[in-house]
C-alpha cells in the first residue's frame, strides 16, 4: 500500500493522507472533509473536483467528456492518486465543468472517449 | 359521488374531477449538484387560498443522505385500485435519480408533515435486479413498478423494478427489454392491454450533463414502444426520427377506453399522438410543432425543449413547456388529431420575455407541471436537473426555483398567472434548493389510471 498527500487548495490548503488502492473521495471523507458525491461509480459528475498537480487514475470515470478532462477534471468516486496531488473541490471548481451547448458547441475531439474523433488529441 | 367500495382514488375521471379542491402539495426539493452541503427533501406547500400561510413551505422532510437528486415521485396506490378497500393512497415514493435509493414517505398520518417510512437501498437494488438511475413510478393495481434508466453500471436501456405492496422487492417487471435501447417514462391502458414507453438516454450520459452532439451519435432516443402489458414485453417500436429526437413523457387519455396518448419529443419540441385505427392498428402523427427560436446572441437555434407533457382530467386539453423559450402553452386537443393552441405565458426562459413574475426574478423555464382535478390550477416550476440547470441557468444556483400557478379556464381555454401565489425556493431556510415535480394528498392528473 502507498500513501499520497492531498492538498486542498480551496479549503486552506490542507493536507490529508490518502490510500493510493482507495477512491479519493471515500479517503477525504474518512478525514471529514464534506465532499458532495451521487452515483459512486463514476457516472454523475457530482464529485467532479479540478486537478491542479499531480497525477490520478481515474480509468473508470465515464461522465467527463475530453473537454471536461482537458480542463482537469477528476471525478473522486473512482479516482486513485498516483502521486501527491493538488484539488480544487466543491462546486467552486466546477467554472469550467459546465457549458451551454448551443453557445459553446464542442469539437469531435472534445466529445466522450467512446465517440470522440482521433484527430487533435 | 357513488362510493360503495372505500379503495383510494376516484370510480371514474368524472369523480376525480368533482373532488375537492387540493388544499396541500408536495413538492421535491433538491441540493444536489448546488453547492449546498444538505439532503435534498420533500417540501409541503399550502395551496388552500383561506390559510394565512398560503403560497408558503410549511414543512420540510430531509432525506437521510446526500446526493440523492430527487426527481418524479409516484403514490402507492391510485384509482386503479379503486374497489380495493384494503388499500389506501397513503404513501408517496421518491426515488434518487444518482443514489438509486427509493424513499417511502407516509403521507397519510399527517398529511401537513409527511414522514419517512422506509428506505430501499440503492445498494440492494443494484445487486438483486441489476437496475440503477430510477424514474417514473407508477402503481398497477396493488403493485408498483419504477422505471430504471440503466443497469447497476449506468449503461442502457435499464428495465422495471416490480414492488410489492408493502414495498419488498419482487424482481425485474418486464420479461423482455426486447431491441428497446433506453428507458424513460411510461403510461399504461389496461383495457386495451398496452403500456407505452419512451427514451432518453443512458445514465452516464444525462447525469453529467446534455452534450448536444451525443443527440447525433445516437446516445438520446427517438422511438416509442408499444408492450403486451399482460406478457410484460415489447410487441411494437416506432422510430421516430428527426420529429421525435427525445421523446420523453408520455400520457394517455384518462378515459380508460381510449386509446390516444400523447409523448412530447423534448428536442424536436414536437408532441407526438398515437391511437389505435380500425385495423386494431397503432398509428402515429406529430401533431404540435414548436418551432426554434433565435436567440440574439447564439450561433445555433434555440429548441423549446419539451420537458414534459400533461393532458387535464376531462381529456380535453393538453399543457406542455418550452424550458429554454420560457413559455407553457395550452392545446385543446377535443380532436386529438388537431390541437388548438387556447393559451400561453412566459415565465422565465433565455428568451428575456418574463425574467420577473409576481415580483421574483426566475431562474429557469417552466419545467414540470401539475394540474388541479377540475382543470383550473396548474402549478409549475423551474428546475429541470441539477447538471442541465448548471449548463443552461447557471445563476438559479444564487435565485433557487420558484413554484408559480397558473389559472387555467377549463371551459373557453386560456391561461394567466395568479398574482397571489409564488413559492421562492431561493429563500429556503439552508438556502437556495430547486423543487420539481409535484403531487397532491388525493391524487393527481398524471398518477391515476382506471382498470
Amino acid at each position: 500500500m502507498t500513501k499520497y498527500k492531498v492538498k486542498i487548495s480551496n479549503r486552506g490548503n490542507t493536507e490529508y493522507e490518502v490510500d493510493d488502492k482507495r477512491p479519493i473521495l471515500d479517503e477525504l471523507r474518512k478525514h471529514g472533509v464534506d465532499l458532495p458525491y451521487g452515483c459512486k461509480y463514476g457516472g454523475c459528475i457530482t464529485c467532479a473536483a479540478k486537478l491542479t498537480a499531480g497525477n490520478i487514475d481515474q480509468r473508470r470515470q465515464v461522465a467527463l467528456n475530453n473537454w471536461q478532462l482537458d480542463n482537469g477534471y477528476v471525478i473522486l468516486c473512482v479516482a486513485r492518486a498516483r502521486s501527491d496531488i493538488t484539488l480544487e473541490i466543491g462546486t467552486e471548481s466546477h467554472d469550467k465543468l459546465y457549458r451551454n451547448p448551443f453557445l459553446e458547441p464542442l469539437k469531435s475531439y472534445q466529445l466522450k472517449a467512446d465517440i470522440a474523433s482521433k484527430e487533435d488529441t | 359521488m357513488n362510493n360503495l367500495c372505500c379503495g383510494p382514488g376516484y370510480a371514474s375521471p368524472a369523480d376525480a374531477i368533482n373532488a375537492p379542491s387540493e388544499k396541500l402539495l408536495y413538492t421535491i426539493a433538491i441540493y444536489t449538484g448546488t453547492g449546498i452541503q444538505k439532503p435534498d427533501y420533500l417540501a409541503t406547500v399550502d395551496v388552500d387560498p383561506d390559510s394565512h400561510t398560503y403560497s408558503q413551505v410549511i414543512h420540510r422532510l430531509e432525506m437521510p443522505g446526500i446526493g440523492d437528486e430527487l426527481h418524479h415521485m409516484g403514490w402507492n396506490a391510485c384509482s386503479s385500485c379503486h374497489d380495493d378497500n384494503s388499500m389506501s393512497r397513503k404513501y408517496l415514493i421518491l426515488p434518487g435519480v444518482r443514489s438509486n435509493n427509493l424513499h417511502i414517505v407516509d403521507t397519510a398520518t399527517d398529511p401537513k408533515a409527511p414522514k419517512l417510512y422506509k428506505v430501499i437501498e440503492g445498494a440492494e437494488i443494484k445487486s438483486k435486479v441489476d437496475l440503477s438511475g430510477p424514474h417514473t413510478v407508477h402503481c398497477l393495481g396493488s403493485e408498483i413498478i419504477i422505471s430504471f434508466l440503466g443497469d447497476a453500471k449506468g449503461e442502457a436501456p435499464g428495465g422495471y423494478l416490480h414492488l410489492d405492496k408493502d414495498f419488498n422487492i419482487i424482481g425485474r417487471w418486464e420479461n423482455s427489454m426486447g431491441d428497446i435501447k433506453f428507458g424513460y417514462d411510461f403510461w399504461y391502458q389496461p383495457r386495451h392491454n398496452i403500456m407505452v414507453s419512451s427514451e432518453w438516454a443512458a445514465p452516464n450520459t444525462f447525469m453529467p450533463g446534455f452534450d448536444l452532439e451525443e443527440v447525433g451519435h445516437l446516445k438520446y432516443g427517438r422511438e416509442l414502444h408499444f408492450w403486451d402489458f399482460e406478457k410484460r414485453k415489447p410487441i411494437e417500436s416506432f422510430y421516430l426520427g428527426e420529429d421525435g429526437l427525445v421523446p420523453l413523457e408520455v400520457k394517455f387519455h384518462h378515459n380508460p377506453d381510449s386509446t390516444h396518448g400523447f409523448c412530447g419529443a423534448a428536442l424536436s419540441t414536437n408532441v407526438i399522438h398515437w391511437w389505435k385505427d380500425n385495423d386494431e392498428k397503432w398509428q402515429w402523427e406529430k401533431v404540435i410543432d414548436i418551432e426554434n427560436e433565435m436567440h440574439p446572441e447564439w450561433p445555433i437555434p434555440l429548441p423549446g425543449v419539451m420537458s414534459a407533457i400533461l393532458v387535464s382530467m376531462d381529456d380535453k386539453y393538453l399543457y406542455l413547456n418550452n424550458w429554454l423559450h420560457g413559455d407553457m402553452r395550452q392545446y385543446d386537443i377535443t380532436d386529438p388529431h388537431k390541437p388548438v393552441l387556447t393559451g400561453q405565458v412566459f415565465l422565465g426562459g433565455l428568451l428575456g420575455k418574463a425574467p420577473k413574475v409576481n415580483g421574483v426574478e426566475v431562474a429557469g423555464g417552466p419545467q414540470m407541471f401539475q394540474l388541479s382535478l377540475d382543470g383550473k390550477r396548474l402549478y409549475v416550476t423551474t428546475s429541470l436537473f441539477s447538471t442541465w440547470d448548471n449548463q443552461f441557468y447557471p445563476e438559479i444556483r444564487e435565485k433557487g426555483g420558484v413554484m408559480i400557478q397558473i389559472d387555467c379556464d377549463p371551459v373557453n381555454g386560456g391561461m394567466k398567472v395568479n398574482p397571489n401565489f409564488m413559492v421562492n425556493f431561493g429563500q429556503e431556510p439552508n438556502g437556495p434548493s430547486r423543487c420539481h415535480e409535484a403531487r397532491y394528498p388525493g391524487g393527481d392528473c398524471t398518477s391515476d389510471i382506471w382498470l
